[in-house]
């Protein structure tokens, strides 16, 4: 994440992360989700704060998720169904389950069916907010396979190169690869120059928003450098910005991940069905290909040639998708997590508010 | 691809499809690439040129070939072999097979495997320039499939975010997914800010390279418009370096370079040939197809992507913009305009065909 994402550091409160993941696990247990939901809800958000990926975290999420569960947007014991299968794919319902509880479980689908066959790829419609991909294809890196995640996230949000109307959303695409002793390849992405929840955490930080990160409402894309506005006073662009600079290959990508998960899954286009949209969740068992050992010596000597190359002028060093949120892991997971204020106190007054105990400074 | 690129009108050659064909598949044939070969690299490149896609169709590609044929650096008598197979999965050898000879029928094995198990997924090693990714995709979407393909060709051109020293290649990706009326959806992509095929044809073309397209040979981004320059090597024995696509970290190449990473990964250590920045080989390839069936009602599937791409052409363009497109519709419509037009080739690239077939004395009748 660019520095400006960061939350400025005398608004820090560094938090323990048992402490923090059992607490968020603890609310959603209050809220009527199972043990088992809380849980994997718990790992995928706390997984995010510790890989420094603080978008797809506690923070924002949390209460969001919260409100939904109490207006009945998402269901917290859901009634999960295999809708279609075959040896290596399933289509489920999700019954309106959020994406962080259901998707650890239909990841662990694909591996098992890939464990068998070779590949496994599960897609799951009537689903709520998945928290980003990143967390779901390291469930499959830890098996020695390829993990490959899409979500269509609400629809509406992102302009196509060339046009004014918004269409797609963030739709973010994740891989992930292990290597043998390097930290595993971990590129997790929005298909928009900027993820919508990044554009909340400036809220936040109080960071601006960078030239053609942006359009206005005729999809015009804003060229200096700006404070966010409101909700619904702009679109998103698909990243590269403009078509000089690439931004079809964002939107093309972006397509990719609505055809996997929002058609592919038959829950229909996001723009035209009232769905918050679907995943798509892929492993790919490397054994089935070649040699486990050799693939991640491979990784391992490829990753250090990057890692060793000299950098550019002006930089420190050259890193991989997946590096520094490696790093970040091991840091965070010794001294805490490093919360905005607002947030720990947010988490202090509801505990209050519905009778949970907390303990997070 | 942006105007900046095409064959300026002065100085096109219309060619019918089935003459060009006709000769490229004997050109292949003469040096010794048996009747199916040939006719699998031809429908590739022709195909290519077809969809508008001319850096990845004759122009560059066949005289580059025919030297490779002649080097030795290609097999034009290949013995492919599988080295590995599971229900769904298979690694070829290629025996330093053309990419574009080999490509149809790794794709065409990932089908079957789709058919039968829902997903299919076929990586080969050994072979030589796939010709782009856009081919093969569609040979999936012919039957009803979502078809992708990698390949990692040519490393040591592209520098990484923040680096300096040129790591990966341009390591292009493609997907395509049918529709029912509409055109189907075909992205096809170079992970860099341009193809390194771009730059040859800027050099016909004389075409000049946008600022943040490329750096000097120290890993800095050239930030003003300059003449298109000619490659003197790879991994860093080069005047100039590639740059991931988004060009600046502020600008996302982070994204670009990521991508390009996701195509090493899934091509070179998936097929287990290792990583080519390291080994400096020629690369290797995937292709996968999926079955929408396996998912999903194919008809509802396809009534979901007419209304999705319909909804996109018919939206209201932004200022400066004629029209909103999606990816594979302007390839679309150059298909069937070439396939009834002929396809308009530089004259310098009717000349070549002209001069090397009378060179080698087989027919060469284009005009």
């Amino acid at each position: 994440m660019l520095e400006r994402f960061k939350v400025p550091d005398e608004d820090k409160i560094f938090v323990d992360s048992e402490k923090i993941f059992d607490l968020t696990k603890n609310i959603l247990k209050n809220i009527g989700v199972s043990e088992q939901g809380a849980n994997n809800t718990a790992s995928v958000l706390i997984g995010n704060d510790l890989r420094g990926v603080e978008s797809h975290g506690v923070s924002n999420g949390l209460r969001l998720y919260l409100d939904r569960y109490k207006d009945g947007t998402y269901n917290p014991s859901p009634n999960i169904k295999i809708l279609r299968e075959t040896p290596t794919t399933a289509k489920i319902d999700g019954d309106n389950a959020i994406g962080t509880e259901i998707g650890p479980v239909a990841m662990d689908m694909a591996i098992e069916k890939a464990q068998k066959y070779g590949m496994g790829s599960v897609s799951v419609i009537n689903t709520g907010h998945l928290a980003g991909c990143g967390h779901y294809v390291l469930q499959a890196a830890e098996k020695d396979m390829i993990g490959h995640c899409y979500t269509g996230s609400p629809a509406g949000q992102t302009l196509p190169t060339g046009g004014s109307e918004p269409i797609l959303g963030t739709n973010p695409v994740a891989w992930g690869a292990p290597a043998n002793e390097m930290p595993s390849f971990l590129f997790d992405i929005a298909t928009s120059q900027v993820a919508g929840n990044k554009i909340e955490l400036t809220r936040r930080t109080g960071a601006k928003l960078l030239p053609s990160w942006i359009a206005d409402k005729s999809g015009n894309p804003i060229i200096e450098e700006i404070e966010t506005p409101s909700k619904g006073d702009y679109h998103l662009l698909p990243f590269g910005g403009t078509r000089e600079n690439g931004s079809h290959k964002g939107y093309g990508l972006g397509m990719v991940a609505e055809i996997m998960s929002n058609i592919l899954s038959g829950a229909g286009p996001g723009l035209f069905n009232d769905h918050q949209g679907s995943d798509y969740f892929a492993a790919y068992s490397i054994d089935a290909f070649t040699d486990v050992q050799k693939f991640k010596l491979d990784m391992d000597s490829l990753l250090t040639k990057i890692i060793d190359s000299k950098p550019a002028k002006g930089f420190e060093r050259v890193v991989y998708a997946g590096f520094l949120e490696n790093e970040e892991f091991e840091k965070r997971s010794t001294k805490g997590i490093p919360y905005h204020k607002e947030v720990v106190t947010w988490f202090e007054n509801y505990c209050k508010k519905v009778g949970v105990d907390f303990n997070l400074r | 691809m942006l105007d900046r690129f095409k064959v300026p009108e002065e100085d096109k050659v219309y060619v019918p499809v089935e003459k060009i064909t006709k000769v490229t598949e004997n050109i292949l044939k003469s040096s010794g690439v048996s009747e199916e070969g040939a006719k699998n690299s031809t429908s590739v490149l022709i195909g290519n040129d077809l969809r508008g896609v001319e850096t990845h169709g004759v122009s560059n590609g066949l005289r580059l070939y025919v030297e490779k044929y002649a080097s030795g650096d290609y097999n034009s008598n290949p013995d492919i072999k599988i080295v590995r197979e599971s229900a769904t999965t298979a690694t070829i050898d290629g025996d330093n097979a053309l990419g574009a000879e080999i490509g149809p029928i790794a794709m065409e094995m990932a089908i079957e495997k789709a058919e039968k198990y829902g997903m299919g997924c076929v990586v080969v090693s050994n072979t030589g320039h796939l010709a782009g990714c856009g081919y093969y995709p569609l040979q999936a979407v012919e039957k009803d499939m979502i078809g992708q393909a990698m390949t990692s060709g040519g490393a040591g051109l592209t520098v990484p975010t923040w680096g300096s020293e040129p790591i990966l290649g341009t390591n292009p990706v493609a997907w395509a997914a049918p529709a029912d009326e509409m055109p189907p959806f075909l992205f096809d992509i170079a992970t860099t800010q341009i193809a390194s095929n771009k730059i040859g044809l800027a050099l016909r073309t004389g075409a000049k390279i946008l600022p943040g397209w490329i750096t000097d040979k120290d890993g800095e981004p050239i930030l003003e418009e300059v003449d298109a320059p000619q490659r003197t090597g790879r991994h860093g024995e080069s005047n100039y370096h590639l740059l991931p696509f988004g060009g600046t970290r502020e600008n996302g190449s982070h994204k670009g370079f990521g991508l390009g990473m996701v195509v090493e990964i899934m091509t070179n250590e998936l097929s287990g040939m290792g990583p080519a920045p390291v080994l400096h080989h020629e690369g290797s390839d995937m292709f996968a197809a999926y079955s929408i069936d396996a998912f999903t009602d194919v008809k509802k599937f396809k009534k979901d992507m007419d209304q999705l791409l319909s909804k996109i052409i018919n939206s209201k363009p932004a200022s400066g913009y004629d029209r909103v497109v999606y990816a594979g519709l302007m390839e679309n419509e150059e298909y069937l305009k070439r396939s009834q037009e002929g396809i308009p080739y530089h004259k310098e690239v009717i000349e070549w065909f002209e001069n090397y077939c009378n060179e080698i004395g087989i027919d060469c009748e284009l005009r």
